[in-house]
């Protein structure tokens, strides 16, 4: 759906992004991670077809970003990280003005912009006007508008900045939602948390370059390899050695729990016997999941 | 209808904003009638003097402040963006925001034509149906010029790291006509012949001297005005087609230097023959190469790719690419050969006019090294002071070496105008060496610490 091909953009004075390539399939919820300045913006920005890369060729859903900007901007939709509303429009006018806008015709836009108000849960607010909305509201009225016209692609800059946890919740519903409905979904934050619940593909960018592998596979509660977080009642002063005479390694420790690699080949109810059958006393055994922290550092570490 | 214009419709000409509008231009109206004592006789021709100047302000100011507030009020309340993402045509989103913006603005406008009427069929009264057709060319050109300022401002500021503001590029624009009118002038360059035709626009009477003929006033001035409207809102609507990311092909902008080389030199025609028309021509071409080096973004990367694509000999990519001012410099060059061409002129005439050309490209080189400098927001005060100095203290040294001949080594003078030439083609070969310099491949970005 989304391919970008040795892309380079220049400021006027730096280089924010050095031969970046990457491609996204149609469906996927891509979390675009990295420190700030990294050129995840400018990016996304170039895969919008707002900004024209210096070198290199983006495509979306076929079309090329700097041959036909325009057919690019009719098959996406993009929400900047800073983004405003005509506070003075109400909620319904605000939506009909995006559907028509972006090509959806006279006499079905009415319907479109209450389909939109539907899916991002305003349609009690439809005569609401938008300068009148909360912070969550709003946020969620620019999201309307971006796909009010059903584009193919998403793309959202930092959306969850500023939202209070009640409204990131009803956020990343929203994305898993418009993700089940098959849009392609590019999601760029440096908070890795924020995307732990609907990525599903992960890119790190830094310093205006593709970090570690490319697109890998997001934590989103993917068994982690071999570990374990076990939490033991009076672990003994010599755990280590006597896991280690069980062929249980100690990767680090998390709080009270014990992150463990279990012996290879063995499941976790055998693993388990063996910790009681060593005298060990086991409170918690609960199998790691990789998180996208996880995934994020195993990159870095790259 | 228009999505774009409906918007604006909906945000500018709500019933209760055009009742209040209209409550206020109706008591205009109410108190020149007033004033006359309800004198059927007298308040017709007050009435159409209170209606031309409710027009003027209204639809000229208003609707001009109105016009370059549409794209403005847009980047202040961050909705710009989202526009630019939009399915419209640039036309649409162009005469969509004009129109829509300066509805309100139009509405009351309107109200002062329709007072003027009445004047029109009276005998003895000055208003004509031209008359009305110049102040509505008037009010569009206004409107389409602070509509395409501020398209060119928002372009530059983002260029440039800054935030867009409000008048910028149409101040300067003003500015610098003034500034040029009065240095023209002041060393009589070519008796101030490319620059006359503002005033036969603006002020003319009776008959216009314009190439083999005498025009009516009233009808040249309308017909000037509305064609000047026509290539403000063309250049408006090219600035937009730009900004939602689609390419030009050079056409608009060399198709008005011809406008303007054909209108410019119809004046001096009748008095200096075709080569003063040609050098006059060619003089207002140049000016404009001022407005374009100034008005264009100050963006590296832009010059760097036409720069690239000119090596390669890629004239398709390189001609969509090329800086503005160039073409205007390129034509001012002919026009100047082609009025050496023609004769009649004194040969101190034709180097002074080949000279011009030369501190023109001078002058693009100093605009252009300051505008690429490191910090690009501060380059157009830079290039202006720069310029300022370069003339003024470059007078003062040239002065101080003969005050004929001295002088010409710093500005296209008449007293010495091959030293003019050869100075002003050195300045400009050292300007554009040092501005080409600035075009270097940047450095990458640094990146902060990742959070968590």
């Amino acid at each position: 759906m989304i391919e970008v091909s040795d892309v380079v953009y220049d400021y006027a004075t730096t280089r924010a992004l050095k031969g970046v390539s990457f491609s996204v399939k149609t469906g996927a919820v891509l979390a675009l991670v990295g420190p700030n300045g990294a050129g995840k913006t400018t990016l996304l920005r170039c895969i919008a077809a707002l900004d024209a890369p210096t070198e290199g060729r983006v495509t979306v859903a076929g079309l090329d970003t700097q041959e036909d900007p325009r057919g690019v901007h009719a098959a996406l939709g993009y929400l900047p990280d800073f983004f405003g509303l005509y506070d003075e429009l109400s909620v319904r006018r605000c939506l009909i003005y995006a559907a028509r806008s972006r090509g959806v015709a006279e006499k079905d836009a009415g319907a479109a912009a209450e389909a939109a108000a539907a899916r991002v849960q305003l349609s009690d607010r439809l005569e609401a006007r938008a300068g009148e909305l909360s912070r969550g509201l709003r946020q969620r009225l620019a999201i309307g508008q971006t796909i009010v016209h059903k584009p193919r692609a998403l793309l959202l800059d930092e959306p969850a900045a500023g939202l209070d946890p009640e409204a990131r919740r009803n956020l990343s519903d929203l994305i898993l939602r418009l993700s089940a409905e098959g849009m392609t979904i590019i999601v760029s934050s440096h908070i890795l948390a924020e995307l732990e619940d609907y990525a599903t593909q992960m890119l790190m960018i830094r310093d205006g370059q593709v970090a570690g592998g490319g697109v890998v596979a997001a934590g989103g509660g993917v068994r982690d390899g071999m570990r374990i977080a076990a939490t033991f009642t009076d672990p003994p002063a010599d755990l280590a050695e006597r896991l280690r005479a069980l062929g249980i390694e100690i990767e680090r420790t998390d709080g009270e729990a014990t992150i463990i690699v279990a012996p290879e080949g063995a499941d976790d109810a055998e693993t388990l016997a063996r910790l009681v059958g060593a005298g060990l006393k086991v409170r918690a055994f609960q199998p790691a999941r990789r998180t996208l922290e996880d995934a994020y550092l195993a990159q870095v570490a790259r | 209808m228009n999505p774009e214009f409906q918007r604006n419709l909906w945000l500018e000409a709500s019933p209760r904003r055009i009742a209040w509008a209209l409550v206020a231009v109706t008591l205009v109206y109410g108190a020149v009638f007033l004033a006359v004592h309800g004198d059927m006789r007298l308040a017709g021709p007050a009435l159409a003097t209170a209606g031309t100047a409710v027009f003027l302000v209204c639809a000229g100011l208003w609707g001009a402040r109105a016009a370059g507030s549409a794209v403005l009020a847009e980047i202040a309340e961050r909705t710009w963006d989202f526009q630019r993402l939009s399915a419209l045509t640039p036309w649409q989103m162009t005469w969509g925001k004009l129109f829509g913006a300066t509805s309100l603005a139009w509405v009351c406008g309107l109200t002062g034509l329709a007072a003027m009427v009445p004047a029109l069929v009276s005998p003895d009264s000055a208003v004509d149906v031209w008359e009305i057709a110049f102040f509505v060319a008037l009010a569009l050109l206004f409107q389409a010029l602070s509509f395409g300022a501020a398209l060119i401002g928002v372009r530059k500021a983002r260029a440039e790291g800054r935030a867009a503001r409000s008048g910028g590029v149409l101040g300067g624009l003003l500015i610098g006509l003034f500034l040029l009118s009065s240095v023209a002038g002041s060393v009589g360059f070519q008796h101030g012949a490319g620059l006359d035709w503002i005033s036969h626009v603006l002020g003319g009477r009776g008959f216009i001297p314009w190439w083999i003929g005498y025009h009516p006033a009233p009808v040249f001035r309308a017909l000037s005005v509305a064609a000047f409207a026509l290539f403000a809102l063309a250049g408006a609507w090219r600035v937009m087609r730009l900004e939602l990311q689609m390419r030009n092909a050079p056409l608009v902008w060399p198709g008005f230097l011809g406008f303007l080389a054909v209108f410019v030199g119809g004046f001096p025609f009748r008095h200096g023959g075709l080569a003063a028309s040609l050098l006059a021509a060619g003089l207002a071409v140049a000016l404009c190469a001022y407005a374009a080096a100034f008005a264009e973004p100050a963006d590296r990367v832009h010059l760097r790719r036409f720069a690239a694509a000119a090596r390669r000999r890629d004239l398709a990519a390189a001609g969509p690419l090329a800086p503005a001012a160039l073409t205007p410099l390129a034509f001012s060059v002919l026009l100047i050969a082609a009025a050496l061409a023609a004769g009649g002129l004194q040969a101190a005439q034709l180097w002074q006019g080949a000279a011009l050309t030369a501190f023109v490209a001078r002058d693009l080189g100093v605009i252009a090294y300051f505008r690429l400098g490191p910090q690009p927001q501060r380059g157009d005060f830079g290039a202006v002071v720069a310029l300022a100095l370069l003339y003024a203290v470059g007078g003062i040294v040239g002065a101080s070496l003969g005050h004929g001949a001295g002088r010409a080594l710093f500005a296209p003078l008449p007293d010495a105008p091959t030293a003019s030439l050869v100075s002003g083609l050195v300045q400009a070969g050292v300007a554009w060496v040092l501005a080409s310099r600035r075009l270097n491949v940047p450095r990458s970005a640094p990146a902060s610490a990742p959070a968590s």
